[in-house]
C-alpha cells in the first residue's frame, strides 16, 4: 500500500502526550483503528486533521511545527474535503443553531437533498419525527446522544456527496470518525457500514475509523468482503511511556478466537443460586421483566448458581443498569422478591443490611465508565485501600493483583501515579480489579469490556472464566453481544424489556 | 523561582511578606520602642488569632457537615432538623453582632477573673469568631459530598465495600476537595482579621474603657482605636490640605499609619491570594 506516513508528537510543557513515527494514512481506502482507550488515537487522528490548537500544545507532524503543518496546502485540501465525526457529538453541535441548520452549513449546503440520508439513518420514521428533531437546538439533553451522533453520521454522508460531486478523483480526503456508533447499538453500526460502503462505492476517499467494536471484523467479514482489500485493521498500541506504534491487527486472529470452545462450557462448578431475582419488578415508575426467550414469551427469574455466569440483553435505555443497581440496592424498587447469598431481599430491607453483609462482602459491582467509579484523584495503591478484603493487601499481593492485567508494568512509580494520569483502558482494568480483589460470592460487570484493546478483552474475560471457575457468579451487562453471546452458554442469556 | 512568581497567589504572598518586612523594618528604625512593642504584640496576636479562627472554623465545619450527612442519612430525622434549625438560627444573626456578643462575653469572664492564661482568650476569641463564620464552610463540605455522591464515584466506592466515612473524609474531602477546602481556608484568615479589627475597634471605642486595653489581648484592631493612632490617622487628612506635610507622616505618625496600612495591605493581600489560587487551581 502506497500510505502517507506521518510521524506525530504532541506535548504539554514538558510532558509529552502521545508520540508516533508510523500513523499511515492510505489515500483512498478504508482504515479501522483499534486500541485501547485513551491510548491517544483520537488526538493524533485529530492532530493529522489540523484540529489541535498550537496555544494549548506543542505538536509537531512530520517534524514541522504545527502551525506550519497546518498552513500546508496538502492539510487545507484535506479539511476541504473531509468531515471530522466526534466522539462525544454534543461538542460538535452549535446550541445556538437549529440541527437543520447545522445540516446545510457551509459546504455542506453543497448537496440540496439530504433527506435520503437522514430517512436512511433514521430507519425511515415517520417525518413529523424527524422533523421534530430537526427543529431542535442541541442542548446536553436534547436530542438524545444517538439521534445527536446520527446528525453527525448525516453531516458526514453529506460531505462524501459533495466531494463526489464536485471534486476529481485526485483531490484528497480524509474522513475522521471517532467512535461513530459509540452511542448506537449493532443494527445503526450496521446501517452506518452499509452508507459508508455505497459512498465509498460512488467516490472512493479516504477514511480513518477509530473504534473500539472488534465485532465490527466480523460484519465486514460478512456483508463486505468485496471491500476486503481496501480496507486495512489496524491497531495502536503502546511502545514505551509515552510512545504508540500503530501495528496490523490480525482480523483471523479474532475470528478464531470467537471460533473457539465457549469456556463456560467446561469447568462449571453449578451449585447452590447465588442469585435468584424476580422476573418482573417495577422501578421509577416502569415495569420491567425478565425473559429467557429473545421473543419475550417465557418470563423467567433471573438465576445465577455459584459457578454460572449470565449475561442480560436489551436495547440501549431500557434498564439493564438500573437492573444491576436494583440488584445492588442502589436504587428501590416495587414488587421486589429477590434471594441473594441466601438472604431473602425485598424493596424494606434496610440500607444497614447492603452496607453491613453485602456490599463488598457477598456481592460487589463493576460501574460502567471508570472515569466516573474511579477516584481521578487518588493514586493506583489508594484505589485498594479501604476495601473489605479477608487478607491484608499487602504490597506484594497488591502487585501480584495488578499484574493480572498490568503484567509487567506495575512498578512502584505505577503504584504512585495518578489515576487520572493513567489512560482509559488502564483505567478500565483497575476498574475490574477493584472489584475482582474482594472475592464477592456474586460479581455484576456493566460493560466490562469497555475501552479495552483485544489483547486486554482475552485477559479480562480469562480472568473472569477463572473466578467463574472457582465458584463466583457473574452477572454480565454488555453491549457486545459477538463476545458475550459466545462467552456465556444460551441458557444463561436474559432478555429485559419493559412490559405493561 | 520565576514560576513561582508566574503564579498570582505565590507572587502576592511573596509580596505581603515582604510589605510587612519593610513596614517592619521602618518601624524599627523610626518607631519609638513602647509603640513598637504595642504595634509587634498586636500584629502578632491578631495573626494567631486568625490563625486559631482558621483551624476551629476548619474542626467546627468538618465535624457539624459530617454530622449532618449522617443525621440526614438517618431513619430519625429529628435530630437532623434540630441540628438544622440550631444552625440556621446561629445564620440568622449578622457575623458582627454574634461576636460582639461573644467578645463581650470573654471579656466578662477574664474581668471576673475565670480566665487568665493568654492562650485561652485567644482560643476563646478565635471560637466565637468561628461560630458565626464556620456555616458556610458546613455548606462549601456539604456540596461537595453532595456533588460527588450524584455521581456513580460514590456508589461503585460503597458496592466495593469501603465505608462511608472513608469515601467522604478520604475520597470526597481530602482527595477531591483539598482545593476548594484551601481556598476557602485563606478567606476565613481574611475575614477573620476583618471581622477581629472591627470588632476589636467597636469594643474599644464603644462598649467599655475598661475592656480591651487593660483585659483583651492588644490587637490591630485595639491599636486603631487608640487616641494615638487616631490622631496619626487624623493626619492622612491633614496632608491633603497641606502636602509640604506629607513627609511627616513617615516619621512621626508611624504607629497609625502602620496599623492601618497591616490590615488593608494584609486584606487585599489575602483577596488576592485566594483569587489567585482560585484561578490557579480554575475553581
Amino acid at each position: 500500500m502506497n500510505a502517507h506516513r506521518y510521524s506525530v508528537c504532541i506535548r504539554a510543557g514538558e510532558r509529552t502526550i502521545v508520540t508516533t513515527d508510523n500513523y499511515d494514512v492510505v489515500p483512498n481506502e478504508i482504515t479501522f483503528l483499534f486500541g485501547e482507550s485513551g491510548i491517544g488515537k483520537s488526538m493524533i487522528s485529530k492532530a493529522v486533521y489540523g484540529l489541535l490548537d498550537p496555544d494549548d500544545l506543542d505538536v509537531t507532524v512530520n517534524g514541522r511545527p504545527y502551525p506550519e503543518y497546518c498552513a500546508l496546502a496538502s492539510t487545507h485540501e484535506i479539511r476541504d474535503n473531509s468531515f471530522f465525526v466526534f466522539q462525544e457529538p454534543s461538542s460538535h453541535l452549535n446550541s445556538l443553531m437549529k440541527i437543520s441548520d447545522q445540516l446545510s452549513e457551509g459546504s455542506l449546503r453543497l448537496c440540496k437533498d439530504d433527506s435520503e440520508i437522514l430517512g436512511r439513518l433514521w430507519q425511515n420514521a415517520d417525518r413529523n419525527a424527524l422533523r421534530r428533531v430537526l427543529n431542535v437546538f442541541p442542548k446536553p439533553y436534547r436530542p438524545s446522544g444517538g439521534e445527536k451522533q446520527r446528525v453527525l453520521l448525516a453531516m458526514a454522508f453529506k460531505k462524501m456527496d459533495v466531494l463526489a460531486s464536485t471534486k476529481d478523483d485526485g483531490a484528497e480526503s480524509f474522513f475522521v470518525f471517532d467512535e461513530p456508533t459509540g452511542s448506537l447499538d449493532n443494527n445503526y453500526r450496521n446501517l452506518f457500514l452499509e452508507l459508508l460502503f455505497e459512498k465509498y462505492t460512488r467516490r472512493p476517499f479516504t477514511a480513518m475509523i477509530i473504534t473500539h467494536d472488534y465485532s465490527v471484523i466480523s460484519e465486514l467479514y460478512a456483508r463486505y468482503r468485496g471491500f476486503l482489500p481496501r480496507i486495512h485493521l489496524m491497531e495502536l498500541r503502546r511502545a514505551g511511556a509515552r510512545a504508540v506504534e500503530v501495528i496490523d491487527f490480525s482480523a483471523q486472529e479474532y475470528l478464531n478466537w470467537l471460533g473457539e470452545k465457549p469456556p463456560q462450557v467446561s469447568g462449571t462448578v453449578a451449585g447452590a443460586a447465588v442469585l435468584d431475582f424476580g422476573a418482573r419488578f417495577s422501578v421509577f415508575g416502569r415495569n420491567l421483566c425478565l425473559f429467557k426467550d429473545a421473543a419475550h414469551t417465557q418470563p423467567a427469574n433471573l438465576v445465577i448458581r455459584k459457578g454460572e455466569m449470565a449475561y442480560v440483553k436489551a436495547p440501549s435505555g431500557v434498564g439493564k443498569t438500573t437492573l444491576a443497581k436494583v440488584i445492588m440496592g442502589l436504587y428501590h424498587a416495587h414488587d421486589l422478591a429477590m434471594n441473594l447469598c441466601g438472604m431473602p431481599i425485598t424493596g424494606r430491607t434496610g440500607k444497614k443490611v447492603w452496607e453491613t453483609r453485602i456490599w463488598g462482602k457477598k456481592a460487589t459491582m463493576v460501574f460502567q465508565h471508570a472515569d466516573e467509579s474511579l477516584n481521578l484523584a487518588a493514586t493506583v495503591r489508594e484505589t485498594f485501600l479501604g476495601l473489605p478484603l479477608a487478607r491484608r493487601l499487602t504490597p506484594q499481593t497488591l502487585v501480584s493483583a495488578l499484574g493480572e492485567l498490568f503484567e509487567d508494568s506495575v512498578t512502584d512509580a505505577f503504584l504512585s501515579k495518578k489515576v487520572a494520569m493513567l489512560s482509559g483502558g488502564q483505567k478500565q482494568r483497575l476498574n475490574l480489579l477493584r472489584s475482582i480483589v474482594l472475592g464477592t460470592d456474586l460479581l455484576i460487570l456493566d460493560e466490562p469490556l469497555n475501552g479495552l484493546d483485544f489483547l486486554s478483552v482475552k485477559k479480562v474475560l480469562s480472568i473472569l472464566d477463572d473466578r467463574r471457575g472457582r465458584g463466583a457468579a457473574l452477572l454480565m451487562i454488555s453491549h457486545n453481544e459477538e463476545i458475550f453471546d459466545h462467552f456465556v452458554g444460551r441458557e444463561h442469556v436474559y432478555y429485559l424489556t419493559e412490559c405493561s | 523561582m520565576k514560576q513561582l512568581l508566574k503564579r498570582k497567589d505565590s507572587r502576592w504572598l511573596g509580596i505581603w511578606l515582604a510589605g510587612i518586612l519593610l513596614v517592619g523594618i521602618w518601624d524599627v528604625l523610626f518607631l519609638n520602642r513602647p509603640a513598637l512593642l504595642q504595634v509587634t504584640a498586636g500584629f502578632f496576636n491578631t495573626f494567631c488569632v486568625a490563625l486559631l479562627v482558621v483551624v476551629f472554623t476548619l474542626l467546627l465545619a468538618w465535624g457539624f457537615a459530617l454530622a449532618l450527612h449522617f443525621l440526614d442519612a438517618g431513619r430519625n430525622r429529628t435530630p437532623y432538623m434540630l441540628l438544622t434549625f440550631a444552625l440556621n438560627l446561629i445564620r440568622s444573626i449578622p457575623q458582627i453582632v454574634g461576636i460582639l456578643f461573644g467578645y463581650v462575653g470573654v471579656s466578662a469572664l477574664v474581668e471576673a477573673g475565670f480566665i487568665r492564661s493568654p492562650v485561652l482568650i485567644f482560643s476563646l476569641l478565635a471560637l466565637s469568631i468561628s461560630l458565626f463564620v464556620f456555616i458556610e464552610f458546613v455548606d462549601l463540605l456539604r456540596e461537595r459530598i453532595a456533588h460527588f455522591q450524584k455521581l456513580d464515584f460514590y456508589n461503585a466506592m460503597r458496592v466495593c465495600g469501603i465505608s462511608e466515612g472513608r469515601v467522604i473524609n478520604f475520597d470526597i474531602l481530602w482527595k477531591n476537595s483539598r482545593i476548594h477546602i484551601l481556598n476557602k481556608l485563606i478567606s476565613v484568615f481574611g475575614a477573620a482579621i476583618f471581622l477581629q479589627c472591627s470588632v476589636d475597634f467597636i469594643i474599644s471605642v464603644g462598649l467599655s474603657t475598661d475592656v480591651n486595653s487593660v483585659t483583651l489581648p492588644a490587637t490591630m484592631g485595639s491599636l486603631l482605636a487608640k487616641i494615638d493612632s487616631k490622631q496619626d490617622i487624623l493626619a492622612i487628612g491633614y496632608t491633603l490640605t497641606h502636602p509640604a506635610y506629607a513627609g511627616n507622616l513617615f516619621f512621626e505618625h508611624l504607629m497609625g499609619l502602620t496599623v492601618a496600612f497591616l490590615v488593608v495591605f494584609t486584606l487585599m493581600s489575602v483577596y488576592h491570594i485566594a483569587n489567585g489560587y482560585a484561578e490557579r487551581h480554575r475553581l
